[in-house]
């Protein structure tokens, strides 16, 4: 009883959020100087023949008109049509979402088994040799703009290409292995960065833990430093490194607009800024929306992942 | 008897530089099989870096100047990684002040007893959650540490502590955090499984009647060094030093009916570096002009001794 009330309420914020995103989301389209049909018909348009095409989509209408015809669209599935391509936005953006959701497993998957060991290596290390170089690595790692360590990339790869390909994108399912020459560098480039967090992250969580007084008294009782951070570290520190691993999904599922314009890659980063370019609000709309549903929804995952990680957060605390 | 802990001329600093503190300045103690030895003295004298040095367990800022602590003999500085955890695990035993925070947060007591127990089972967890007076035991096995009343928790620190049988328990004001009624209770429970497995203690306070009442021997530390040592009633009754004799007054429980609390005057020292002279002559009722300059010298015998330069004689009340 007390589980199906805590996900309802979970469920009634996580709508109120998505309701008020889709209000900025959809104010902030309309307040951009210049609109579709300005931007469609160039400078030189007569104000017939831009009246026509507000008309055409429907732009003439007030806007609170506007915005109940699209959310009563949304809530049936209806994403729109794109207004340059003619096409529906949902087939739009399966088009480009392989590219997303490959860099974004791959930077994910980079994180968890590169980042996570990284940081707890360091913690256990701190302070010994090595601790300064690691906390430099890290801060170098967290710090460098992608569109530098990208850009490098790119130099460097475009006169030793070692094989790979720099720009463009092959599909997974065309040809493994020229999916993989194509995707590499740009993962690499997003899992510098998401390691280097993770890392981090892992690395001050885990030295919180280790102050802990039952950490103390593990040493105490003489368990070896490898049992205890098996048993009682990895689930103590996990829920800081949780929250992180979920912000880089959910943010490299909204699309990694840098590396998808250095390299050249089809992906749905660049397509929704391209689409605030070309005013093309039905995708613009339906690409924030979706980036902050995929926020709302795997943050409430963590919510839930809390209380089973730890019993205090959990049903057994707030049986207190 | 077998020496079981000796600490010789133990000095540990904090930190380094400018910020150095010292906590230990040439601390002596011994603790022989199967003895109740409790170590008494204010906040900052030392003692929890005192039982911390015994099983290696001094924080990493934590430095160690000069002295050793030798267990069955043997140093625990010249132990290796290995053998210290060898030594923790088979001789010693820890409680500490703060019982909830000493258990893991996310695991159930009975698995985090049943870790210390090495794959005993189910059993020998409730067994030993029975042994130390906990009134149902199967439920306080399936629950976690913040699900307990301090004092349960305690106990589950005992029988985690004790579950070894180790040759000594090294119990840091333990029943500090814990409400007064159960404080008797839980001090019960130590010296009865420590007696009946032949465990000495070594019991950290600041209450020095509640430790002569429970204890074989009492040491007083002071400023980071023991200035006093002898068997409980002794040193309760007729205390040897000044700081001895102070404390005593100070403390409600000794104080007879219409007696006066006297509280000890001045606070205590924080020593950068090796004290000159004595570390309480400056607030010591009795000083004399060698106290602010020479360290006191050991007057006695390893039964009964005192750092002092003008101690009491032995019997007399002071």
């Amino acid at each position: 009883m007390r589980l199906i009330g805590w996900w309802a309420r979970r469920v009634a914020s996580a709508a109120a959020t998505l309701t008020l995103v889709s209000i900025l989301i959809f104010a902030a389209s309309r307040l951009m100087p210049g609109g579709f049909a300005e931007v469609v018909l160039g400078p030189f348009a007569t104000p017939e023949q831009q009246a026509e095409v507000s008309a055409r989509y429907g732009l003439d209408r007030g806007v609170v008109e506007q915005y109940g015809l699209w959310l009563a669209a949304v809530l049936r599935g209806d994403l729109g049509t794109s207004m340059i391509s003619g096409e529906p936005v949902t087939v739009e953006f399966l088009l480009r979402m392989p590219v997303t959701v490959e860099l974004t497993l791959l930077g994910v998957a980079a994180a968890a088994v590169i980042g996570v060991p990284l940081g707890i290596v360091t913690a256990v290390r701190a302070g010994g040799r090595g601790g300064a170089a690691g906390r430099l690595a890290g801060g170098i790692g967290v710090s460098v703009p992608e569109f530098v360590l990208g850009s490098l990339v790119v130099f460097v790869f475009s006169r030793f290409a070692l094989g790979l390909t720099i720009g463009g994108y092959r599909p997974l399912d065309e040809d493994v292995g020229a999916n993989l020459r194509s995707i590499v560098l740009p993962a690499a480039v997003l899992a510098f960065f998401a390691v280097a967090v993770t890392a981090r992250t892992t690395r001050d969580a885990v030295m919180g833990v280790l102050v802990e007084p039952y950490i103390t008294a593990a040493v105490a009782r003489g368990d070896s430093p490898f049992t205890i951070v098996v048993r009682h570290v990895l689930r103590n520190a996990a829920m800081p490194v949780l929250v992180v691993l979920t912000t880089i999904t959910a943010y490299l599922l909204g699309g990694a607009v840098i590396v998808e314009y250095l390299f050249n890659l089809p992906g749905v980063g660049s397509y929704v800024v391209a689409a605030v370019g070309r005013r093309d609000y039905a995708v613009v709309q339906a690409g924030v929306l979706l980036a902050a549903a995929v926020f709302v929804v795997l943050n409430m995952l963590v919510d839930a992942a809390t209380g089973v990680l730890d019993p205090r957060l959990g049903s057994a605390g707030e049986a207190r | 008897m077998t020496v079981l802990l000796h600490v010789e001329a133990l000095v540990v600093e904090y930190g380094s530089g400018d910020g150095t503190v010292r906590a230990l300045d040439g601390a002596e103690l011994v603790v022989e099989e199967g003895a109740t030895v409790g170590v008494v003295g204010e906040s900052g004298s030392g003692k929890s870096t005192l039982g911390a040095a015994v099983g290696g367990l001094l924080p990493a800022a934590a430095r160690t100047v000069a002295g050793d602590v030798r267990v069955g003999g043997v140093s625990v500085a010249a132990m290796t990684p290995l053998q210290r955890r060898a030594m923790r695990r088979d001789q010693l035993g820890y409680v500490f002040q703060e019982p909830i925070g000493a258990l893991d947060p996310t695991m159930r007591i009975g698995r985090q007893l049943g870790h210390v127990l090495r794959g005993q089972g189910r059993a020998a967890v409730l067994d030993w959650l029975e042994r130390v007076a906990l009134r149902d035991p199967a439920r306080v096995a399936a629950a976690y540490p913040h699900q307990l009343s301090g004092g349960m928790a305690q106990r589950v620190a005992i029988a985690m502590a004790m579950a070894s049988e180790p040759a000594l328990l090294i119990a840091d004001e333990p029943t500090a955090a814990l409400d007064s009624e159960v404080r008797e209770e839980v001090l019960d429970l130590v010296f009865t499984l420590a007696a009946g497995a032949g465990t000495a203690i070594l019991w950290l306070s600041h209450d020095l009647p509640a430790v002569a009442k429970r204890c074989s021997r009492v040491a007083v530390m002071y400023g980071g060094r023991v200035v006093e040592s002898g068997p409980a009633a002794e040193v309760l009754v007729a205390p040897r030093h000044p700081y001895t004799a102070a404390l005593r007054r100070s403390v409600p429980s000794a104080a007879g009916r219409g007696e006066r609390l006297v509280p000890v005057p001045g606070q205590p020292p924080v020593l950068t570096g090796a004290a000159v002279g004595c570390a309480f002559a400056p607030r010591c009722p009795a000083v004399l002009e060698p106290c602010t300059v020479d360290r006191p010298p050991l007057v006695g015998d390893l039964d009964r001794d005192v750092l002092c330069h003008l101690p009491a004689p032995v019997g007399a009340a002071r």
